[in-house]
């Protein structure tokens, strides 16, 4: 490559574009970052003047804690939602990308819930999946089933139900991401897939799925992050319940840190998820390097 | 299959199935929409409305539950953060990505890092810090970290570096500086990256329900989220009014996406890919 010698003049112009920035980033991300690891080491409550370094009893509560188990629980059923909406995403992707008229249209409606995320549509499938006469057990009636789920308001099915809200929010971006992936499995490769025999299932599953890989690797990992980050559609829904059914870990944080203002308690919980993301992100570092085909 | 022979039927036949399944996706938003112009003794009776009741909706914007003081709440809070982060993200962007100064690439791993601390870990020192900065409980509290966004720095920076550089290179041995480059040639440039940008940052603000539960309490201070949440707390069996209210948030996501769906879809996808 060309070396650009005048990218390294003025370089005091370098810090006075990031400065503005940077003032930001530290006051609103880097301290309150340091600010909430030295709290992991007290018990520090709202409130209450009285603060003490209690150096790993936090932690050590933590480690003992029937509720952050279960949060861990919640957390992976949660976490199902990623591969699930991974695959229908490919294979709608699949689809629209050959063998469809009105791309544009079906494209805009896979991705309409992404761009209208948030509580309100959260609302919209709490009355959806209402067990004694929401629209979805009405229909499942209909066509025999006697005894529908009472999904969000039954213990045993209500995060599964959260699942599939996910899903269905997660789908179209997922789907554009692979929809620009498959725009660069050149129409070569398929066709000689093709002229040797190949099957349509075959070419999908033997050559177009290893080829969009590294595009399946990277959303399984940000989705992995986005997921275990966000909690606003559970707290909008069911707050946790019924019975902690539904207290995924960065919910557990919120409720420890502000519905109970075990502050302190809820800091070292938080850098356990912290960790988590830490240990998937040096996953992908490795990962990208080793297992993905390019 | 020949491509030549105008309508192919499995061609026909897989766009078919296909809208019957994006159907099954839009399904949500039809029955909220219907279901805010049913009257009470039709809720959940019927998948259309007999005839177009509007009262659900005069209750929403006018009465207890007005829902103008938390639209303007929202719009306030979406609209400066948006402009805030646009202008800032751009300007740190073009730092990373056409000044080579020291420490840049160390600089550029700490924003990559912070990319990784969970929303959940500064909640609670940003509410002791709001506390002392008097900004706790005002719609600072969302603004003023609102106008700093990490993926805007990440996406703008991503789009500058592909501007040929030869582009900047002339107009520099012209003897123009990096911030008469950044406003006359780079930004005007940059317009569909910003506009992507923009409308993806305003949806997220728009939509933003979590730090607004933990940094607003006072009621007329309230978001649309908020407010929501606030309308179904207290009328739980108002159906017909919860679809109302909840249009009233989402309506306005559907309109800019339906204008802004190229810039939206092409943003996302160049972001990511690249990524």
């Amino acid at each position: 490559m060309k070396r650009h010698s005048w990218m390294r003049k003025q370089q005091w112009a370098g810090y006075a574009f990031i400065l503005p920035n940077m003032v930001g980033i530290l006051l609103f991300f880097i301290i309150p970052a340091l600010f909430s690891f030295g709290l992991m080491f007290t018990n520090y409550q709202f409130a209450n003047p009285n603060v003490s370094f209690t150096g790993l009893d936090n932690l050590k509560r933590m480690f003992q804690d029937d509720q952050f188990y279960r949060a861990i629980q919640h957390t992976a059923i949660f976490l199902l939602s990623v591969p699930v909406s991974l695959v229908l995403a490919f294979l709608v992707a699949l689809v629209l990308n050959r063998s469809v008229y009105l791309k544009g249209l079906l494209r805009g409606m896979f991705f309409l819930p992404y761009i209208s995320s948030g509580v309100a549509v959260a609302f919209v499938w709490m009355l959806l999946f209402q067990p004694s006469h929401g629209p979805i057990n009405e229909a499942l009636r209909w066509i025999g089933i006697a005894s529908p789920p009472g999904w969000f308001a039954d213990s045993d099915t209500a995060m599964y139900a959260i699942d599939i809200v996910q899903v269905w929010f997660m789908l179209g971006y997922n789907m554009i991401i692979y929809l620009a992936a498959l725009q660069e499995v050149s129409a070569e490769q398929m066709e000689a897939a093709t002229i040797d025999g190949a099957g349509k299932g075959t070419i999908t599953w033997k050559i177009v799925w290893p080829l969009v890989s590294p595009t399946t690797f990277l959303l399984l990992v940000t989705g992995l992050i986005m997921t275990m980050k966000s909690f606003a559609i559970i707290q909008a829904i069911t707050q946790g319940g019924p019975s902690g059914s539904t207290t995924i870990l960065s919910l557990y944080v919120y409720k420890t840190a502000f519905s109970y203002y075990e502050m302190g308690y809820a800091s070292t919980v938080s850098w356990f998820l912290f960790a988590v993301i830490l240990v998937i992100t040096i996953v992908q570092w490795i990962g990208q390097k080793r297992w993905v085909h390019y | 299959m020949n491509p030549t022979a105008g309508l192919s039927k499995s061609r026909l036949l897989v766009t078919v199935l296909m809208l019957v399944a994006g159907a099954f996706m839009i399904v949500p938003f039809l029955w909220m929409i219907s279901t805010s112009f049913q009257s009470a003794s039709e809720v959940f009776s019927r998948w259309l409305p007999s005839k177009l009741d509007w009262s659900n909706h005069k209750r929403i914007w006018t009465g207890n539950y007005n829902f103008v003081p938390y639209y303007m709440n929202s719009l306030k809070v979406s609209l400066i953060s948006t402009a805030g982060a646009v202008f800032l993200s751009a300007f740190a962007a073009y730092g990373f990505a056409r000044v080579e100064f020291k420490g840049r690439n160390a600089l550029f791993l700490v924003y990559l890092s912070m990319m990784m601390i969970p929303p959940q870990v500064i909640f609670v020192p940003k509410f002791i810090m709001f506390n002392w900065m008097n900004i706790y409980n005002t719609h600072w509290a969302l603004i003023l970290p609102g106008m700093f966004s990490i993926f805007g720095v990440f996406m703008l920076r991503q789009f500058f570096m592909g501007v040929p550089r030869e582009i900047t290179e002339s107009a520099f041995l012209d003897g123009a500086g990096h911030f008469k480059i950044f406003f006359r040639l780079i930004l005007p440039l940059a317009k569909p990256a910003l506009a992507t940008f923009a409308i993806i940052d305003f949806s997220w603000h728009w939509n933003d329900y979590e730090n607004a539960l933990v940094f607003l309490t006072s009621p007329k201070l309230y978001t649309i989220p908020l407010g929501l949440q606030n309308f179904i707390l207290e009328n739980n069996v108002d159906y017909n009014g919860m679809m109302a209210a909840s249009s009233a948030a989402i309506v306005p996501m559907i309109a800019i996406f339906l204008l802004g769906q190229k810039y939206i879809i092409q943003g996302i996808a160049s972001s990511a890919v690249k990524g």
